[in-house]
């Protein structure tokens, strides 16, 4: 039933723009939702497509392992549901998906960039640069080393392009960078509507013409966005995932141009984009070389570990920091090694302790470190990369374990002497046998610091 | 929901694949979770449930009941396909309310029995829509009985066995029972997947 006089909710049409979203999860209320299907404002989609083969419309995932098919009690026939998207609540064959399809929300075009610092000749090269691109649409590749001050560049072109009335989205795949660059882009646009979107987000009011957002999150969006930048294009899972590439690919608009940006990119892009929109910046913003690791050999370590012994190497290591009081992070290649290790480490110092990816007190326990309340941490590759603290010295033991790929390396390298007055620092590979993945590395980190102090 | 999998139902891990000819000569499901997803449950000590209830089991419960993912129902099936295959009295699981049981889309005890391979029959239908645990234990005491018989069953002079997912105050079952006894059962039995 019609009844005059339904107005449309500004709020629907805030949070459906651009979104793909299951119709039953619509934080929009019921009744609204209803009046506006009927006059049109949405595109109602099957969640599952059957032909020409089975894909999710919301993830578009297609493949057939990921799909079960069951006994429905809703459509009282054979059900079929997309597994891969599944924790964002789950499409089947007799779900709806929405897309709004009415008026766009009012974009502003007066954006406030309350930002003073100043750039350096590197960087105000590659700021140009960028924008030079997003003018004409193209996609671009930033490729700056670890504290080149990565955020801080993507200001000018953010700002442009809001000012332009065009919605951009910030992409990246782990929560940790989103609930980093969150506030910093807070301060710097204290006029335009930001949202922050990750597994576990609170709702957000209003229309945000600046998203950030977890990869996985660009599930629910479809052709939103005008600009789309990626941010640490090779972390974790991204690179494994050729669903969530496509994911990038669905939420911007045909047209939108993708800025990746990051400090170890993958061969592939830079063969893509080196020779046409590529900006490289190999040099620090405080204008110092990049710490270059050290090998130290660290014989059956993981044997000792868990005899309950610290190989000698590390304890003198361990130690020196101690009475230097310099903060610590020491990365171990796997979760057991964590749980092992800390209570060894904790009989040289009470107040040491462990994170990993599960831990739902990481950020507490990083923030003590960073405020000098805890002398170190240890840790699994979760900390490699989005953290920065002052004077941190850095171990990784097993620097050989496959899992320290030559880009995981140079991130964790990356966490040392980032901070003006702390430039240099520790970094130290203690390992069982040298992998060309350390090597390629450490001849990276030379090679960014050859470039950067040649120009 | 017959598949085969390759990866883990629970991590995503890929699965080290069996030989098939084990899983032909001993008639054993085909795994559909990994040996570590696997070592995180807890057998239960007792005869009447097989787990206890931990972090895994609250994960899984998560997942299939809350997340709607209807292939867990495979997870413990070669447990409870042992477990039933021998099982002489007929098997009862306890029924959702249709409401409930539309929203859920599915119903989580009957497709645990499906996936092993179980028969079971069913007998009762729950007549309110509440869930157990909005209430406080008192209430949970007084409610007023929470099945009634199917329309047009009998209930023969012998041994049925109830199946539900997890026992905590047994009020559930204890309602069930009732009905059945009242009903000309000869006995009631129950198994529940998980020890309260
Ligand atoms: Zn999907
Ligand atoms: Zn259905
Ligand atoms: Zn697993």
């Amino acid at each position: 039933m019609k009844y005059k006089g339904w107005l449309l909710p500004p709020a629907l049409r805030d949070f459906h723009e651009g979104r793909i979203w299951l119709r039953e999860h619509s934080p929009i209320a019921e009744q609204d939702l209803n009046q506006a299907i009927e006059r049109n404002y949405f595109n109602i989609i099957e969640g599952i497509q059957q032909t020409p083969h089975l894909k999710c419309n919301r993830c578009h995932n297609d493949n057939p392992q990921q799909f079960t098919t069951f006994d429905c009690s809703k459509c009282r026939q054979l059900c079929v549901y997309c597994r891969h998207c599944l924790a964002m609540g789950r499409v089947s064959s007799c779900t709806q998906l929405v897309v709004w399809r009415g008026p766009r929300a009012i974009r502003p075009t007066r954006h406030l960039l309350a930002w003073t610092g100043q750039f350096t000749e590197l960087q105000q090269q590659a700021t140009d640069e960028m924008l030079e691109s997003v003018k004409v649409k193209r996609s671009h590749l930033v490729h700056a080393v670890c504290g080149a001050g990565k955020t801080e560049l993507l200001f000018p072109v953010v700002h442009f392009a809001l000012q332009e009335g065009l919605r951009v989205c910030i992409a990246t795949p782990r929560t940790d960078v989103v609930l980093e660059l969150f506030p910093r882009f807070h301060k710097v646009f204290p006029r335009t509507t930001i949202h922050a979107l990750y597994g576990g987000a609170p709702q957000q009011q209003g229309y945000a013409q600046l998203i950030m957002a977890t990869t996985h999150q660009l599930y629910r969006f479809e052709q939103a966005f005008d600009v789309m930048i990626v941010d640490e294009a090779d972390a974790f899972p991204y690179i494994f995932d050729e669903t969530l590439k496509r994911a990038v690919h669905k939420a911007k608009t045909a047209e939108a141009p993708i800025l990746f940006v990051t400090a170890t990119p993958s061969q592939k892009l830079l063969n893509q984009y080196q020779n046409s929109s590529y900006s490289f910046i190999p040099k620090r913003y405080h204008n110092h070389p990049l710490p270059v690791p050290r090998y130290s050999s660290l014989w059956g370590y993981e044997k000792k570990l868990k005899k309950g012994v610290i190989p000698l190497k590390l304890k003198k290591w361990t130690e020196d920091r101690l009475t230097q009081k310099e903060p610590f992070l020491i990365f171990l290649p796997k979760v057991e090694l964590v749980d092992i290790a800390v209570s060894i480490f904790q009989a040289l110092h009470s107040d040491i302790l462990a994170v990993h990816a599960e831990d739902p007190e990481r950020k507490e326990k990083v923030l003590k470190l960073r405020n000098e309340e805890i002398p170190g941490l240890l840790t699994t590759t979760i900390l490699e990369r989005g953290i920065t603290i002052k004077n941190v010295q850095v171990a990784v033991v097993g620097a050989e374990s496959s899992i320290y790929t030559s880009s995981a390396l140079i991130q964790i390298a990356g966490r040392v002497g980032r901070n003006i007055a702390f430039a240099d620092g520790d970094v130290v590979f203690f390992h069982h046998g040298i992998t060309v993945e350390m090597d390629e590395a450490r001849a990276k980190i030379q090679y960014n610091n050859k470039i950067g102090f040649s120009l | 929901m017959n598949k085969k999998e390759t990866h883990c139902l629970l991590c995503a891990q890929l699965l080290q694949s069996e030989p098939s000819w084990k899983t032909l000569l001993t008639k054993q499901f085909p795994p559909c979770i990994c040996k570590k997803c696997a070592s995180r449950f807890e057998h239960a000590p007792s005869p009447t449930a097989l787990y206890q209830y931990n972090d895994a089991m609250k994960d899984y419960l998560h997942q299939y009941k809350f997340l709607q993912d209807v292939a867990l129902a495979k997870v413990f099936r070669q447990e409870l396909q042992d477990q039933f295959k021998h099982e002489k009295s007929p098997i009862i699981p306890i029924p959702m309310h249709p409401l409930k049981q539309k929203e859920r889309t599915f119903s989580h005890m009957e497709e645990l029995l499906k996936a092993a391979k179980i028969p079971y029959i069913q007998l009762l239908e729950k007549t309110t829509a509440e869930t157990q645990s909005s209430k406080n234990r008192e209430e949970r005491l007084q409610t007023a009985s929470l099945f009634q018989l199917l329309p047009s069953v009998t209930v023969a002079y012998k041994e049925y066995v109830l199946f539900d997912d997890i026992q905590t105050t047994g009020t559930t079952l204890r309602h069930a029972t009732e009905i059945l006894l009242q009903a000309g059962a000869k006995n009631v039995r129950s198994f529940t997947l998980i020890n309260g």
